[in-house]
């Protein structure tokens, strides 16, 4: 049965609800474009084939536990897709695509040219 | 507004290391030649555009509009789906055998789900959190008046309520009633008017 990539990745994660991603009216729902960035790029990267979608799916939901054994369960600072950037990174390294440090060092180099360039 | 909380702080600084740092890993792997500018925006343009309620919107609306496509859909919702030009798979998969049932000013259907894969994906989009809380379906089941009176549907005492509990087998959804004022109105804006609740059964339609 013919199914889009995007399809089978958003519905596997719908089976359990910590790992489901926030939606509304039928929709995915982001609250910020960064959300929507981060989630475009694990999917991006696991259609490409840089990663196994069961990979990100794993890390994930260890992400998301880790959160929970570390934090009190009604903790306001909770967030899905804080969670979801944390995973990602996380694969990102594993998986070769990026080396560790890589992202610190892009995100330092954009934070500190950023006022020069205004 | 300053706040004492401390947690306000802590927030707001995640917030903007958060969205910094996804725009730096873009900007790298851009660099590193593994995505590009569109990459991300095709991803995200699918579930904008194909996956969500709006092919069940345009099959109740072509069904408001057409008592004979009605008929159809009513009879076999696979192959009514056939008839509007929607993307490939979308039959398929998850929204293998759908069923629809028809509201009526006398049956008020509403489904509800026991596994959690039986939504059906492909006509009512992402389903809510609270459509696979065991405790939902289980109310649904024993006082379903009172669980729609809370939804803000209110129904005549006269009114049937049947419960359709989807499976893997068969997918239910609901064929809401078309409004009342809506007789001038297009598919497009007949469409418009549906939400994925409407065609679960635990709302209705309002202009």
């Amino acid at each position: 049965m013919f199914t889009k990539f995007e399809h089978f990745a958003a519905t596997s994660l719908m089976g359990n609800p910590t790992e489901a991603p926030p939606r509304k009216d039928g929709h995915l729902h982001f609250d910020r474009d960064w959300e929507k960035m981060a989630f475009g790029v694990a999917i991006a990267l696991s259609k490409q084939g840089y990663y196994e979608w069961e990979d990100f799916r794993q890390t994930l939901m260890a992400t998301i536990k880790e959160w929970e054994t570390t934090h009190d369960l009604n903790d306001p600072n909770w967030d899905y897709y804080q969670c979801w950037l944390t995973a990602l990174e996380t694969l990102l390294i594993k998986s070769g695509v990026i080396a560790a440090g890589e992202l610190e060092t892009q995100l330092a180099q954009l934070l500190h040219c950023k006022p020069s360039e205004l | 507004m300053p706040s004492n909380y401390p947690g306000f702080k802590y927030g707001t600084d995640r917030e903007a290391v958060s969205a910094a740092k996804v725009k730096a890993l873009e900007s790298l792997l851009i660099e590193k030649g593994i995505i590009t500018g569109d990459t991300v925006n095709n991803i995200l343009g699918y579930f904008e555009t194909e996956m969500g309620p709006f092919n069940g919107a345009k099959l109740v609306a072509r069904a408001w509009a057409d008592p004979d496509f009605k008929a159809r859909l009513l009879a076999d919702c696979n192959a009514a789906c056939e008839e509007l030009d929607f993307p490939q798979g979308m039959s398929g998969a998850e929204g293998e055998h759908m069923r629809i049932v028809e509201n009526t000013p006398e049956v008020h259907n509403i489904i509800v789900c026991t596994l959690c894969s039986c939504y059906p994906w492909p006509t009512l989009g992402l389903p809510p959190y609270w459509f696979k809380d065991p405790t939902f379906r289980a109310r649904v089941v024993r006082e379903p008046r009172k669980v729609l009176s809370e939804f803000g549907v209110e129904l005549d005492d006269s009114v049937e309520v049947r419960v359709w509990d989807s499976s893997a087998q068969i997918r239910w959804w609901v064929l809401p009633m078309r409004p009342e004022g809506t007789d001038g109105m297009s598919e497009a804006e007949l469409a418009a008017l549906l939400t994925p609740e409407a065609m679960m059964g635990v709302a209705t339609v309002e202009v």
